[in-house]
């Protein structure tokens, strides 16, 4: 039985076809416009239509949310995009937590209380926490007095701001500045500020004089004229 | 019902002022003032067992490392957020450039294409279907 099936193999071979060796899906054109399929043999055999275009891949499926739709607005953050973005955010940390006594705004590696060191150096944990004992509380005798100069320095934060304020309008006033370039500068600011705003002052007065010349001249010529008081917009004006 | 994070914050500022008392009490000790000042010791340690007892409401809530560098340079932590968000606009402008750009693209070739080959590219939009 194999040996004629084999036999039978051989006799449609294209070696034997009368075309010669020429395979027949080769010469066959396809004029149809149909898909062409190819056909895979091997371990996994498989039919994969080929069609006329080489490479001709599946689209990627759409995904649901792009780079091309606004983010901000997806997932609701345009509030704090506002918030953020409008004003303008204070720099030091005092700012953000006001309440905090003490210096805040200096490094943390400077006094050894970075957030760094306690997740680098965890403290030891996993002990109850229990009140002193009287024995214990003994520990905390003091002596009277006031504190060492060094350990006073926690007080000194809420007014620092102020005083550097006063400390400029100082220099302002003629005192020699201490750094020369940043202070003459702010020096200079001042002082344009304060010549616009002469400036501005003495425009708005020019201006309510006219005005009051204007009503004046209306008032003049004007029949209901008596000489009597001021209405409510007159005084406001 | 307020929230832990609100719970923890409010604990966190109460142990914070009875340190602060602490301190002013320490700073100028007066004999008289030792039963207030351990007074104010326990009242530490009760702090520290309350903040403790937070620990387990607040496990879910993840912070950024960055933020610590922040806070231990002293600098205002909202300012990351302010630092996050605009690299996220950035960034989302940025790639919707390129689709856009990429949509052109597409749409110019498409059109070229279908100037130099046209039965080729009605073929190709048949077997697409959507183009």
């Amino acid at each position: 039985m194999m040996g004629d099936q084999f036999r039978k193999v051989e006799q449609y071979s294209p070696k034997s076809s009368p075309r010669g060796a020429r395979s027949p899906v080769v010469s066959r054109q396809d004029s149809s416009g149909t898909l062409k399929t190819t056909i895979l043999l091997g371990k996994n055999p498989s039919i994969v239509p080929s069609g006329p275009f080489y490479l001709l891949k599946e689209p990627p499926g759409e995904s649901g949310i792009t780079g091309a739709t606004n983010l901000m607005a997806y997932y609701g953050l345009e509030h704090s995009y506002s918030k953020f973005s409008g004003k303008k955010l204070k720099e030091q940390l005092s700012s953000f937590l006001p309440t905090l006594p003490g210096v805040i705004d200096s490094p943390g590696q400077s006094d050894n209380s970075s957030l760094r060191s306690v997740i680098e150096k965890p403290p030891v944990g996993g002990k109850d926490l229990l009140p002193l004992s009287s024995a214990q509380l003994e520990g905390f005798r003091l002596h009277p007095g006031p504190l060492p100069e060094q350990y006073r320095y926690a007080n000194a934060t809420p007014i620092k701001k102020h005083k550097n304020k006063h400390k400029k309008h100082k220099h302002k006033e003629g005192g020699p500045p201490s750094t020369e370039t940043p202070i003459t500068d702010a020096g200079g600011d001042t002082h344009e500020k304060k010549h616009k705003k002469q400036k501005r002052h003495d425009e708005d007065k020019e201006r309510k004089k006219r005005k009051k010349e204007k009503k004046r001249k209306k008032q003049k010529h004007s029949p209901e004229h008596s000489g009597g008081g001021l209405t409510p917009s007159q005084h406001s004006s | 019902m307020t929230s832990p994070l609100e719970n923890l914050e409010t604990q966190l500022e109460m142990f914070i002022e009875n340190v602060r008392q602490i301190h002013i009490i320490v700073s100028d000790f007066q004999p008289q003032s030792q039963n207030v000042l351990n007074q104010k010791l326990q009242a530490m340690v009760h702090g520290l067992q309350e903040v403790d007892k937070l620990k387990s409401q607040v496990q879910d809530v993840h912070v950024p490392l960055e933020v610590f560098d922040y806070i231990d340079q002293g600098r205002n932590p909202q300012l990351y957020t302010k630092d996050c968000i605009e690299k996220a606009l950035a960034k989302n402008e940025q790639v919707k450039g390129k689709i856009d750009a990429y949509r052109k693209f597409k749409a110019n070739m498409l059109l070229e294409l279908s100037r130099t080959f046209p039965t080729e590219l009605s073929k190709y939009r048949a077997l697409r279907g959507d183009e």
